[in-house]
């Protein structure tokens, strides 16, 4: 058979190898409700090492972090009917008693820099601070239609664990931002 | 005028759609199972509409059941919306009992449950199933 010549620039075998490495689902690319749907029943499917709680706490944070990345990536797909679809990537982890869930995409650093301001307070209070950041987000989420905040303030509380944020800067305008989160296998 | 009831089939699919029961002659109104939708406000418009609609006209006694066991965060403000609706209802002197059912292992939606409670001032009793 014939060799392509320039088929990749990367080796799929280390690329293989590196997602042996505790990694239970990883997924690039466009998200949307379809993608969702497949990628909810393969997390189902995968997290069966942990207790319910674990696999419907992992199961609610995917939800609302992979709607994120569809709504908000500054990099989409647009389909024929005219809907765009957000593109990124999503990896879900097994390290001994927990669950590691990342999410990335590429955002505007102009876009990105409330979230960040976001996350950072998220990270600064504790779980009773957290439920009144959460009402009060809500009570003012009818005023405003980027109901992200609530989500990632949602995650947070379902995670039990701070939000893991990174921001690798692609260009002059954009940089990719990444959501990691943890949850043990046996929470609350 | 009469008030009809809103009777709509839940579903999971890509979207999770609820199911509805808004019952206009017993004042039974259920809302059951996942909450996420291609258009959230447009699904809970009708529903909220139709709460206001009861509560100043037919004026009858309200039993309002959620059995959610799961909504996204766009959801949880027309949740929100709808409870508020039964709040100035009760404040007017309406008759309203809102009944919570929860997945006992699920402490998350629980404290989500408590948190409604302070949010509208509305006693929400807490059924673990």
């Amino acid at each position: 058979m014939e060799k392509i010549d320039d088929k990749y620039d990367f080796s799929l075998y280390e690329y293989h190898n590196l997602l042996q490495q505790n990694i239970l689902v990883s997924y690039k690319g466009p998200i949307d409700e379809r993608i969702m749907n497949v990628i909810g029943e393969n997390i189902e499917l995968v997290t069966n090492d942990g207790n319910d709680k674990a696999k419907s706490k992992i199961f609610k944070i995917f939800m609302e972090l992979a709607q994120n990345v569809w709504l908000y990536s500054a990099e989409s797909l647009s389909t024929a009917s005219g809907r765009k679809l957000g593109m990124g990537t999503l990896v879900i982890g097994e390290f001994g008693d927990a669950y590691t869930f990342v999410t990335g995409n590429v955002v505007r650093n102009t876009d990105i820099e409330p979230v960040i301001e976001k996350c950072e307070i998220i990270n600064s209070l504790d779980r009773d601070s957290l439920r009144e950041y959460r009402r009060e987000q809500r009570r003012l989420a009818g005023t405003k239609k980027n109901s992200g905040n609530i989500g990632l303030i949602q995650v947070a509380l379902t995670a039990e664990s701070p939000l893991d944020i990174e921001l690798t800067p692609v260009s002059d305008e954009e940089s990719f931002f990444s959501i990691a989160v943890k949850i043990k296998k046996t929470g609350r | 005028m009469e008030l009809e009831d809103i009777v709509i089939e839940g579903s999971h699919k890509n979207f999770f759609t609820p199911s509805v029961n808004f019952n206009a002659k017993t004042g039974i109104c259920e809302l059951s199972g996942e909450s996420f939708l291609e258009d959230t406000q447009e699904f809970y418009k009708p529903l909220i509409d139709w709460l206001e609609e009861y509560t100043t006209k037919i004026k009858k006694p309200i039993a309002f059941l959620i059995k959610l066991t799961y909504f996204n965060t766009s959801t949880s403000r027309c949740i929100l919306d709808l409870l508020n609706v039964l709040k100035d209802y009760e404040d007017d002197g309406g008759d309203v009992t809102v009944n919570w059912h929860y997945d006992e292992n699920d402490s998350d939606m629980e404290e989500d449950i408590e948190d409604y409670m302070i949010d509208t001032g509305l006693n929400i009793n807490i059924i673990p199933f």
